[in-house]
């Protein structure tokens, strides 16, 4: 059975400030964390690409970084995040499960998550997990209570993560926040790390 | 800031075609209400920018203000026409915004703005066979239109049809000879199809542009486009010294691979000075001289 997964306050914070940063671009980007018993715990996340996302070279480029930064936090790179351009669409699309099957390689248990435009903003995680299901070879949205809700096996840090999220937004600190799209742009952008941006709670 | 830098902050965005809704939406309003909303020519180009930042922001009501206007001074418009389409989309389903589209193109069928709004409606709806089709005859039609060309590209990479994105991609490059960022997404759709001396060659092709007029490459980092550009290039000599799959295009590789090798790894590296950068440089460091 697949493992649960939690979902640290500076993990979802980071992914929350990569998706409001582009509201209309696709987001995608990797989850840290380390495997404790049966919950792949995610600490952080590393944010890649907001531009031509479909597109490997970056992205590869990115991953071993993600990777090399992975190392040296003593965490593994334990799965995928992305925001699609369509608010409704909550699949993981070709290139999403390409780059997941990558990730099962180094990961066994690598899953998805992807953003719900609809609910993103809500009092609502707004994250929909995705799983492999050996079995029949696909990636399936995993089953179970609905994520991030109580019963599930998926859970926030805390269930107050999406308000504090917004109101961060609505106070602008995801404007400093910058993936590694930006970092190509702009050497200086701290993409690995964020820490201007994570408040000190996190 | 003031009322000339906001006009031309405005000016700006709309020369490069950027949707930087929040801060078009924010300076666009202030002007309207303070009644400095420019008059001449440039004006109606204002309304328009305005009325597609307010519509993203979910401020309907200034956009209705600015198609108001709009409607009043342009009658029977087919810009005009469009952008009440996409107020619609805001708000309708896809059905009724379709058929609104389908009658502007009964009435014009040149109406091209109105061709695109469908195509994208249609993408947007999911339909991507449909949108994919009706942009070809699209393009077959308005060919010279690079936009169409990228947002052909577009949904054929995000299918991983790779092949056909190149070729939609030669189109726009066709169209857009000078446009170094065409090169590069053409080198990273190539990179992404596993050809890759084509990607070389495209990246090496679009330096080329970029750094050309560079007076002394050694104490000049690279930034911004070839920034990224080297490390396409890194990434690709890379490969290609690992020895790789055979080019589907059949293109060679350059002679001097390890030669561009070095001269990629310099470039990077010269990028990443001083001590706020020296964690990303060891990163770094230890990613490039990797085998």
């Amino acid at each position: 059975m697949a493992p649960g997964a939690t979902i640290s306050s500076t993990a979802y914070y980071k992914l929350y400030f990569h998706a409001a940063k582009h509201p209309h671009q696709p987001v995608n980007g990797v989850l840290l964390g380390q495997q404790v018993g049966n919950v792949v715990k995610v600490e952080d996340v590393i944010p890649l690409l907001h531009h031509w996302t479909s597109l490997s070279p970056m992205m590869e480029i990115g991953l071993d970084l993600a990777g090399q930064h992975a190392d040296e936090s003593g965490l593994k790179v334990v799965g995928y995040y992305q925001a699609r351009t369509n608010v409704s669409d909550v699949g993981l699309g070709p290139v999403g499960e390409e780059i997941l099957q990558r990730l099962q390689e180094k990961f066994k248990d690598a899953f998805g998550l992807v953003i719900d435009g609809e609910d993103f903003g809500t009092d609502k995680a707004a994250l929909i997990p995705w799983i492999y299901i050996a079995e029949s070879s696909q990636w399936k949205v995993a089953p179970g209570s609905e994520a991030f809700t109580p019963g599930s096996a998926y859970q926030l840090a805390s269930i107050d993560l999406p308000t504090s999220a917004k109101d961060y937004v609505k106070q602008g600190l995801h404007q400093a926040f910058g993936d590694f799209d930006d970092h190509l742009e702009d050497v200086s952008i701290d993409w690995l790390r964020n820490r201007t941006c994570i408040p000190f709670e996190a | 800031m003031s009322l000339s830098d906001s006009l031309q902050k405005l000016a700006s965005y709309r020369v490069n075609n950027s949707r930087a809704s929040q801060d078009v939406f924010k300076k666009g309003e202030a002007l309207l209400k303070a009644g400095k909303a420019p008059r001449d020519e440039e004006g109606w180009a204002f309304l328009e920018q305005l009325a597609l930042a307010a519509i993203d922001l979910d401020r309907l009501e200034v956009a209705e203000i600015c198609l108001q206007k709009l409607a009043d001074k342009f009658p029977g418009s087919p810009r005009v026409d469009v952008l009440t389409g996409i107020r619609m989309e805001a708000t309708q389903g896809i059905t009724p915004v379709l058929e609104y589209y389908n009658e502007l193109l009964l009435q014009d069928p040149t109406n091209a703005a109105a061709w695109k709004r469908r195509i994208s409606v249609l993408r947007r709806a999911r339909s991507v066979d449909k949108a994919t089709e009706e942009l070809i005859e699209y393009l077959d039609t308005f060919y010279t239109d690079p936009e169409g060309w990228l947002e052909l590209a577009d949904i054929y990479v995000s299918n991983r049809q790779y092949t056909s994105a190149l070729q939609a991609l030669s189109h726009a490059l066709v169209l857009n000879p000078q446009n170094p960022f065409t090169f590069v997404q053409f080198a990273e759709t190539a990179y992404s199809a596993s050809d890759l001396p084509l990607a070389l060659k495209m990246f090496l092709l679009a330096i080329d542009m970029i750094e050309r007029d560079l007076d002394s490459p050694e104490s000049t980092p690279p930034t911004g486009l070839a920034f990224r550009t080297w490390w396409g290039i890194k990434l690709s000599t890379r490969h290609l010294l690992e020895g790789g799959p055979s080019s589907p295009s059949n293109t060679s590789a350059p002679k001097n691979l390890k030669a561009l090798d070095v001269l990629a790894t310099e470039r990077i590296l010269s990028a990443y000075k001083g001590k706020e950068l020296e964690y990303q440089r060891r990163l770094v460091e230890g990613w490039v001289v990797r085998k």
